[in-house]
């Protein structure tokens, strides 16, 4: 059996120092994390529980929710002392919901990309209409709302179909980050928001004469 | 008592929301509250809306042995159609490699459903007769895709066999017999009344108390403040005393009943002994 914890202290041993938009500094007496941008900062209301990470995750600094829990917008001003590497799982499940796992399974060949004609292909219900979308509408809005700066950190693995990559995102955007100390954050198939997403540019589309 | 898996995942999936985190604060709750009683491997949420969703499931365990409980108040279109497809189940058992999938009913389904709303109820109107009481079960319509309002009227037949409440009755937004008209057709000096519903939200914060009248009309959307409605009990409305519960999804025993699906799963699927 995988040991996902397991490996997470293997990467922070190897000299792994951030996941997102979270700093990792590990210590005698556990971990401690921190938004990266409050890195200099020492007014920094102070937590000790792992499950103080789920509040922070859930809205941004504005008190808006956060549905996609990889958006740029993770609220500053906290830190997070840890005594266990537990407590840090825990703690980064509710940051990075199961981007752990994901980065593992990647790293083992595991991790299967989805491209998203067959995502869409799948969806019933409301959803189905999603199919209608054309690749350009699709890379258009992909190019829109991924997009690191505003939209979502993760790193997208797969096309919009098999001979039909994205075009409107920069080539860093497209495969996994291999930047040092970074756990990468892995999109392996388009999330529900994004098919949202393509079904109000379909509805938008047929509502016009 | 659960006999514990140490070996195996459990996975509770919930609807989740791109609005707000009421829809899946019961589910992450009771998932805390059982990997706090260490009784599986590892336990996760899993959500169709939110993270982690339904597609990173196969990825975010590290057991071969997974058990997946819907933590939905019925059967329906999610349990039926969108889990078994996003998870690409084949069937209560799904054997893939290594892996084995069981796919359990949804919480709602357990009989001890009824207990928990007949705990609720008790609970919201403490030291109140129930002979003296009109019991009402609030769900959704039978508009929805699914079988929420066939499981709130079996609920309704449960409670009522049992007796100890006066009266009871189904109640809905928009049909009949609707929540707006409560005091039409309940009896009784004191009301009680429980949405059937697995998460708070706009439902239970402001559509269900305006049409009761213990509440106005909010310009903007629901919010976790909302809960000053659960406050105010008991109400003097239309001159009886009425107590309104917060929906029975939040309830803390949510917890063993999705266990007790897990137990179910295994004896209804045990497989026959070697002779
Ligand atoms: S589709 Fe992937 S990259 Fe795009 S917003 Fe969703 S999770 Fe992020």
């Amino acid at each position: 059996m995988r040991d996902s914890t397991r490996a997470l202290a293997e990467w922070i041993a190897a000299g792994g120092r951030q996941i997102g938009e979270v700093l990792i500094e590990a210590g005698d007496a556990g971990f401690e994390l921190r938004h990266y941008a409050d890195r200099a900062r020492d007014d920094l209301v102070l937590h000790e529980r792992a499950d103080a990470a789920r509040a922070i995750a859930t809205f941004d600094e504005a008190g808006r929710f956060r549905p996609l829990k990889t958006a740029p917008n993770l609220r500053r001003g906290w830190r997070l002392r840890l005594g266990s590497l537990s407590e840090l799982r825990e703690a980064l499940d509710h940051l990075y919901p199961a981007m752990i796992g994901v980065w593992l399974s990647h790293q083992r060949g595991e991790l299967q990309a989805v491209d998203l004609r067959e995502t869409l292909a799948r969806q019933t219900g409301m959803y189905r209409v999603t199919q209608k979308i054309t690749d350009s509408q699709a890379d258009e809005l992909i190019g829109r709302f991924c997009r690191s700066e505003d939209g979502c950190l993760k790193h997208i693995l797969w096309r919009i179909d098999t001979d039909r990559p994205v075009t409107t995102l920069p080539p860093d955007k497209l495969r996994p980050a291999v930047a040092g100390g970074f756990l990468p954050l892995l999109c392996h198939e388009a999330c529900n928001l994004l098919v949202a997403q393509a079904r109000e540019v379909v509805k938008k589309c047929e509502a016009k004469p | 008592m659960f006999s514990a898996k140490p070996e195996s995942a459990l996975v509770v999936v919930g609807h989740g929301s791109t609005v707000n985190p009421d829809s899946s604060a019961p589910t992450l709750d009771h998932v805390q509250e059982l990997r706090r009683r260490g009784v599986f491997g590892e336990v996760h949420a899993a959500f169709w809306k939110e993270e982690p969703s339904l597609r990173q499931v196969p990825y975010l365990v590290d057991c071969d042995e997974i058990y997946v409980v819907p933590n939905f108040i019925s059967e329906g279109y999610f349990t039926r159609t969108v889990i078994p497809r996003e998870l690409e189940l084949e069937g209560a058992v799904t054997s893939r490699g290594p892996r084995k999938i069981h796919y359990c009913e949804p919480v709602g389904s357990h009989p001890r459903m009824t207990e928990l709303l007949l705990r609720r109820a008790a609970e919201i109107a403490p030291g109140v007769p129930p002979e003296e009481t009109s019991l009402l079960i609030v769900g959704h319509g039978t508009s929805l895709n699914d079988n929420s309002a066939v499981a709130a009227k079996r609920e309704v037949e449960r409670i009522a066999a049992q007796g100890r409440y006066a009266e009871v009755f189904n109640a809905y937004m928009e049909e009949e017999p609707l929540i707006a008209k409560w005091d039409e057709f309940t009896t009784r000096p004191n009301v009680v009344v429980v949405p059937f519903f697995i998460a708070d939200g706009l439902h239970s914060y402001e559509d269900i108390p305006v049409l009761l009248g213990i509440a106005e009309t909010s310009a903007g959307a629901a919010s976790a403040s909302e809960q000053e409605v659960f406050r105010g009990n008991p109400y003097s409305r239309r001159g009886r005393t009425l107590f309104y519960a917060s929906a029975i999804g939040t309830e803390p025993l949510f917890a063993d009943l999705i266990l007790e699906q897990v137990t179910a799963f295994d004896a209804a699927h045990r497989e026959p002994a070697l002779a």
